[in-house]
């Protein structure tokens, strides 16, 4: 079971209309690693998230061995209502409503969760007064609720400011490390891929690289996946691409 | 006025005073998933479309009308929840097409079969003088759906009225939760329309929780404010409309909308203008 693969996406394509978002993606996450997931705007980045959630249909086969936590990609939410962030983590994890109260058995595993990510203090905290950096935090939280060997984080840095960006970036490190974690992190900004990364996996549409986040990133490889020019939307690579490093059995 | 007071001690005034309570309750208590998930536009359809409801039911007559109130309500709420995953159209057009074309059915219906037959007027505002005990029971029972609804289900909704992406990611079934709570709404809305009138019944679903969110720090306070306001305004309404000879439902509808007007006054006093 350890050795097992965490997740592996066989020939996985993902089609609106005619249209194919994500094409015939083959890849294998072990466990324990962070890995960046990187493609220009319009890539399929999300789409391909969506499908490993089963919240997006899709052709081929995806085996996940394990429970999956997930933040979603700039969350938008209505900013007046009245909720703290305990009542917010509370609404998922008991049965009683919410309105007549946080049972303590509650409030404990929110405290642990929140302390994983550093955050305790904001407990009795309103969500709608929460900074970016705050509710990533408290996203994260609450994506490692049911203790998730796989966790996605769509674009977890937009809306982040730089230094709050340098601590989510060690909570993910943290998770990884502390909890063996396999952490997927999504971003159409190279600058996500740096010293904490463990592989690298870029995409465009189609699976155009993969492997060791320091052999992988090479201006060929950038300039490759990203077109030369990161503004480029919706390329097609058709017929061009390179699958670097498929070292995983 | 005691005289007044004292109607609402006998047999007669007992029923029209717990009808009044359990509408307020009903509505207090699901008030802040209508408004968080932003239902109010339409259940306003839904009491539109329930004087179409009122007037089949006089026609078709099988069982007591209210039936076929509450059965023709369901429909409704569940053509538009369909129609809203079908249709290119933004919700609030679909809702504006479904609330004045029911209506307006609603109205010639009325017209060509039941001209003379009851106060259209009643159904419009509400006319708590015809409710007896059968009534206070059919809302008595409207009450236990929305508490049951807001019991069972209220932390699902409230994920998915924060954030829908982030229910579906929980594994939230939101679509089923979502037919859930508009069917509910259909049953709710039309229940109440008796005592309280298609016109004014959107108010009691939507101000006593606009009201709590100026001064509702946590959502369990939400939920008790709305309620406190829905039942304070319910009584308020009832009692002060009766003996100012006023129509019962915009009394109500005014004590909550005055509540309204003081709770974003204090809000403001208090200066948490976050909004």
């Amino acid at each position: 079971m350890a050795n097992e693969p965490l997740l592996v996406l066989d020939h996985v394509t993902v089609r609106a209309g005619e249209r194919a978002l994500v094409e015939d993606v083959c890849l294998t996450l072990p466990r324990g690693q962070l890995v960046a997931l990187i493609g220009p705007n319009g890539a399929g980045k999300t789409t391909l998230i969506r499908a490993i959630l089963g919240q997006a249909k899709y052709e081929g086969r995806i085996t996940i061995h394990g429970r999956v936590g997930y933040v979603p990609q700039h969350l938008q939410y209505d900013r007046t209502l009245p909720m703290t962030v305990l009542e917010f983590m509370a609404l998922s994890l008991q049965r009683m409503p919410v309105a007549l109260g946080v049972t303590r058995a509650t409030q404990k595993r929110v405290l642990e969760l929140l302390e994983l990510v550093g955050a305790q203090k904001l407990a009795r905290a309103r969500l709608g007064g929460l900074s970016g950096g705050e509710l990533q935090r408290v996203m994260l939280a609450g994506a490692m609720q049911d203790r998730p060997e796989l966790l996605l984080l769509d674009e977890p840095a937009a809306g982040v400011d730089i230094e709050g960006e340098a601590t989510f970036h060690d909570l993910i490190a943290r998770q990884v490390r502390d909890h063996g974690v396999t952490v997927v992190l999504v971003s159409h900004d190279l600058s996500v891929v740096n010293e904490i990364t463990d592989h690298v996996v870029c995409l465009n549409r189609r699976l155009m690289c993969e492997g060791n986040a320091r052999d992988l990133l090479t201006a060929e490889t950038i300039a490759h996946v990203f077109g030369g020019h990161k503004a480029v939307y919706g390329h097609a690579h058709t017929g061009h691409d390179h699958h670097h490093g498929h070292n995983h059995p | 006025m005691m005289e007044r007071l004292a109607f609402y001690v006998g047999d007669s005034g007992g029923a029209v005073l717990a009808s009044m309570l359990f509408v307020s309750l009903a509505s207090g208590v699901l008030s802040p998933i209508v408004v968080a998930n932003r239902m109010a536009f339409f259940s306003d359809a839904v009491a539109h479309a329930s004087l179409t409801g009122v007037v089949l039911g006089m026609m078709l007559s099988f069982g007591h009308p209210i039936v076929t109130m509450a059965a023709f309500g369901v429909c409704v709420s569940l053509l538009i929840a369909t129609l809203r995953q079908k249709s290119p159209l933004a919700l609030d057009a679909l809702l504006g097409v479904a609330m004045a074309g029911s209506l307006a059915i609603g109205l010639l219906l009325y017209q060509w079969q039941v001209r003379g037959y009851r106060d259209l007027h009643s159904y419009l505002l509400g006319n708590p003088a015809l409710l007896g005990w059968n009534d206070a029971w059919v809302l008595a029972f409207n009450a236990v759906v929305a508490l049951a609804m807001v019991g069972l289900f209220a932390n699902k909704l409230s994920l998915i009225a924060v954030s829908r992406n982030l229910a579906q990611a929980r594994g939230v079934a939101v679509a089923k939760y979502e037919y859930l709570l508009i069917v509910m709404l259909g049953l709710v809305v039309s229940l109440s329309v008796k005592a309280v009138g298609i016109l004014m019944v959107n108010a009691l679903l939507v101000v006593p929780a606009a009201t709590a969110r100026h001064v509702a720090r946590s959502f369990a306070g939400l939920f008790w404010v709305s309620i406190g306001v829905s039942m304070f305004a319910g009584l308020t309404g009832l009692v002060a409309g009766d003996i100012l000879n006023l129509p019962t439902a915009p009394a109500i509808v005014s004590t909550s909308v005055v509540l309204f007007a003081l709770a974003w006054g204090v809000r403001r006093v208090a200066g948490h203008t976050e909004a």
